[in-house]
């Protein structure tokens, strides 16, 4: 039977991933961990898809932090199901390299095995976070969708 | 009258079957079999650029929900179908992770990308939605080119240390 994954488990994975914690988040971690980020890797380099432990060590303790500073994670909505776990979010951070604030919603869909995380999908508002990163708001071109009378709407 | 299953209104824990109904309902996208499972004040958030996809931001009201997915959604999106690869019940809460697939009206072209509902239900009703996609990929999808970031990559966030 799958182990039942526990609010407290969630709340220490939460704590060590936003402090970057590498030894609490290396305790946490399955050795076959599959760590998906979906979204623009040449906006954001921390997308992308990392296996096995020493790969998601690198991305939580070391490139995450490198982009972004006092990460702040706050729960919007918390769903424990079994050895899974789907968590609603919105982070606050500080862009290292000039300190401008970033904040944007993001979803994690967690599974856990032998009581360690083996499995993460990771679903951002990329749109949101990629203009943020960026500093400016995308170009979208004035041909907008085809049918969805945007003209209205403009 | 509703289709869904009744319960004591004061029961405030939903139930596999209830959220199994829902989730069908919504994925078939009829828009009567849907509405019998929202609640009169439902908030319903998608996330993303309304100025691509504009049936995306904060709906308030089952009239307007239901306006979403059977006016406005159809505008930018036909044909939707919904694989869900993850469904989680917490209580009266849910979590879906669905791939959806659809056409873009008149062009014909085929969009793919994951979406994230995260729910609540309160009396047996759906009271609050979130929904959350990979809207940059959506967004280049849907207007069928590459999103202009400019030469801003390199230096987006620090990427210069990585080259």
């Amino acid at each position: 039977m799958a182990h039942a994954v526990t609010r407290q488990v969630v709340d220490a994975f939460y704590d060590a991933y936003a402090t970057g914690d590498r030894d609490k988040l290396a305790a946490m971690l399955h050795d076959d961990v599959v760590w998906s980020i979906h979204g623009p890797v040449a906006v954001m380099r921390y997308c992308g898809e990392r296996h096995g432990k020493a790969q998601v060590l690198e991305l939580a303790a070391n490139i995450l932090p490198g982009v972004l500073a006092d990460m702040k994670i706050v729960h919007q909505s918390v769903v424990l199901s079994g050895d899974e776990v789907a968590t609603l979010n919105r982070l606050t951070a500080r862009r290292r390299s000039d300190g401008r604030s970033i904040g944007y919603r993001f979803s994690h869909f967690l599974r856990f095995k032998d009581g360690k995380v083996i499995e993460t999908l990771s679903i951002i508002d990329t749109y949101d976070a990629a203009e943020q990163m960026l500093g400016h708001p995308l170009a979208v071109r004035d041909e907008t969708i085809s049918g969805a009378d945007n003209l209205v709407m403009l | 009258m509703s289709d869904i299953p009744q319960k004591p209104a004061a029961e405030e824990t939903a139930d596999a079957a209830l959220f199994e109904a829902y989730f069908e309902a919504f994925a078939s996208r009829d828009p009567q079999a849907f509405g019998a499972f929202l609640h009169d004040d439902v908030v319903w958030t998608i996330s993303g650029p309304i100025d691509v996809i504009p049936y995306c931001g904060t709906h308030r009201g089952k009239a307007a929900v239901i306006d979403i997915m059977a006016r406005q959604a159809p505008k930018v999106l036909r044909g939707v179908r919904l694989v869900r690869d993850k469904f989680l019940i917490d209580g009266n809460r849910g979590a879906v992770l669905t791939r959806l697939t659809a056409q873009v009206p008149a062009e014909g072209r085929t969009v793919s990308y994951r979406v994230a509902n995260f729910f609540r239900f309160e009396n047996r009703k759906l009271i609050e939605n979130t929904s959350l996609l990979d809207s940059f990929d959506a967004a280049e999808q849907v207007l069928g080119h590459a999103l202009d970031i400019g030469d801003a990559p390199p230096l987006a966030d620090d990427n210069i240390v990585a080259l």
